[in-house]
């Protein structure tokens, strides 16, 4: 194989690990949104706040696997305190100032981040067992990128039998159908969403702690990556995890390969894309009108 | 009568008390006003859109930014061109954006607008930071040449490094913006804006064109946020990406709004004074503007969502109960 396609190939899976990365992160978006109808704006906040974590843990412990295990969980029971404390009590306010209130949740955290771990980038090693790069077929790939890739699709499998296979799973669907029904049906709402925003915050948490090691850890994380998960969700049409899915891998694309070739314009691409889209089908590829 | 004529009155004592401001307070909280009046007017022109068109954006920093970057482009690249012009250009060019715009947002409500706004404001302020041959970059634009205010050869009055003189000029163009957007709400037109936030379809069956006309409420909403974005630039004689087009700016009308109260008219001005009371007794303590924000946001959204004029209204409905019970 040539260098043209080596480099073709190298940046589809640069693009594709990226991909994955936002997917995890818009689908945890994807299912509050879908439970709650909130699209929780702190969401990229609690993917940050999962980085930082797993600095913290790789501080005291030095192991990447031990971070991978506690961050996202730690990051789960704060975002399932968040929703108990405030969004819990919004929901009657309607949805924009559930969008106001999760803003101003995301500027607290990203004040507190600011304050316990300082405004510069925390760098964090890429674990021993996956440094260096493994060849197949004569060509060299990065390990750690096709170890995200595999770590995304192991969480995504697991997600679709819970939410297909499981009794969890069916409530769940169930309730963003019809949130109102279930309830009458003696099943406890309210728990089953402080479960849902659980795992969904465990899953911008896994993202974070996937995604530290290749960025490092700084204040604009949310900003950054998460910006770009939102305009998946909404690419892709808000609540649906398919069209998430599809829009995610393009815009991995999109990223990789603009780099590549149009470096300025990068940042330009993705919006341009939205703002395409959004021509079309107001309510994303994929979106069902409200 | 008698109601008209304490009216003339009190607006007389805010007339004076305006032109006094410079001679009873300091440098310090000259400026501090003139800052309150940018803002003022800048969360007037987004509640435009949230209080009165029910459209909740959090980008609109863009049109601020945009209006204050064309002016100080426009200073500092056309050799000899007077103020107004300036002005003029900056607010041209946040009119133009917002005509773009427009055919997107248009179709999108509730939370895509938001979020839709939220991405092109970032790509905003990542283009500012990119195309350094004409934005400058993280420096911005600094220390371009202002000219002197004058109209048709009538007078004309230095405004570089003159404060006092700032703060008039920036009286008189802000105080006829917010004039005209009162106006504006008490058109036809302004009323069929409340329409759409309340009732979408039923403005629609009635034969109004409900994209068109939110693309004028959008367009004139993007004219005002960059009269102020302009005056802004001027006033600080530096336009910056972190100063004007960060997403912070666009929430310092969101939560200026919030705490005024979302749907009254005259709420953003309120909130934009509340807000910087408070921003300037916490900065004292603590550098943490987003921590001031967001627990602003917070507490606002949570037990006063109707904000400050929905306070007062409480009050003046409970001081009219209990009036009316006194008199039997």
């Amino acid at each position: 194989m040539d260098a043209t396609t080596a480099m073709y190939v190298s940046q589809a899976i640069h693009g594709i690990a990226y991909g994955m990365i936002l997917f995890l992160i818009a689908s945890g978006l994807n299912i509050i949104f879908g439970m709650m109808g909130v699209l929780n704006l702190a969401h990229a906040s609690f993917f940050m706040l999962s980085g930082y974590f797993c600095y913290q843990v790789l501080k005291l412990t030095g192991n990447f696997w031990l971070a991978l295990l506690i961050a996202p969980l730690v990051t789960a029971i704060f975002g399932i305190v968040v929703e108990r404390v405030f969004l819990r009590r919004m929901h009657a306010f309607g949805h924009l100032g559930e969008l106001m209130l999760t803003v101003g949740i995301s500027l607290v955290i990203l004040a507190g981040v600011k304050f316990f771990w300082g405004t510069e980038s925390l760098p964090i090693p890429v674990p021993e067992a996956l440094q260096g790069l493994i060849k197949i077929f004569g060509l060299e790939y990065p390990i750690y990128r096709l170890f995200v890739i595999g770590l995304s699709l192991v969480v995504l499998l697991l997600m679709v039998l819970v939410l297909y296979k499981t009794r969890l799973g069916m409530i769940v669907r169930a309730a963003v159908s019809d949130r109102d029904m279930v309830n009458a049906l003696g099943i406890n709402i309210p728990l089953v969403f402080m479960v849902v925003f659980g795992i969904g915050c465990w899953l911008a948490g896994i993202a974070g702690v996937a995604i530290a090691p290749i960025l490092t850890v700084f204040p604009g994380l949310a900003d950054q990556v998460g910006m770009d998960a939102f305009i998946v969700v909404v690419t892709g049409g808000i609540g649906s995890l398919g069209g998430a899915f599809i829009v995610a891998i393009i815009f991995g694309f999109l990223s990789s390969f603009g780099i590549q070739f149009v470096s300025q314009l990068a940042p330009v691409l993705m919006v341009g894309f939205m703002a395409l889209v959004l021509i079309i089908r107001p309510h994303g590829l994929f979106g069902v009108e409200e | 009568m008698k109601d008209k004529i304490t009216k003339i009155s009190l607006w007389l004592m805010v007339a004076m008390f305006l032109l006094a401001y410079p001679k009873l307070f300091g440098m310090y909280y000259v400026n501090l006003f003139v800052t309150f009046m940018v803002f003022a007017v800048f969360s007037l022109s987004f509640n435009m859109l949230l209080g009165f068109t029910g459209l909740l954006s959090f980008g609109h920093a863009i049109f601020f930014g945009i209006s204050g970057y064309g002016t100080a482009l426009a200073l500092r690249h056309i050799e000899g061109i007077p103020l107004f012009p300036a002005i003029g250009l900056g607010v041209l060019a946040a009119v133009i954006l917002a005509v773009v715009l427009c055919p997107v947002v248009v179709r999108v409500t509730g939370t895509a607008f938001a979020m839709v706004h939220l991405a092109f404001g970032q790509l905003m302020y990542v283009l500012a930071l990119k195309l350094r041959n004409i934005t400058g970059g993280e420096d911005g634009i600094g220390n371009f040449p202002i000219p002197n205010v004058s109209l048709f050869g009538l007078f004309s009055f230095p405004l570089k490094n003159n404060p006092v003189n700032f703060y008039y000029f920036a009286l008189v163009i802000l105080g006829i913006c917010t004039w005209l957007m009162w106006f504006f709400t008490k058109t036809p037109f302004g009323q069929i804006q409340v329409g759409i936030r309340d009732n979408t379809k039923r403005i629609d069956y009635l034969g109004f064109k409900v994209p068109e006309s939110k693309s004028v409420i959008y367009v004139t909403s993007a004219f005002f946020a960059g009269v102020a974005g302009s005056i802004y630039g001027l006033f600080h004689n530096l336009v910056s990406a972190d100063g004007s087009l960060n997403v912070l700016v666009s929430f310092t009308a969101i939560t200026a709004t919030l705490i005024g109260g979302i749907g009254s008219f005259f709420g953003p001005i309120w909130g934009t004074a509340i807000f910087q009371i408070l921003e300037e007794l916490t900065i004292r303590f603590t550098e943490q503007v987003e921590l001031v924000t967001g627990i602003i946001m917070i507490i606002v959204i949570m037990y006063a969502p109707r904000g400050f004029t929905g306070f007062l209204a409480t009050l003046k409905l409970k001081w009219q109960l209990s009036r009316a019970k006194r008199r039997g």
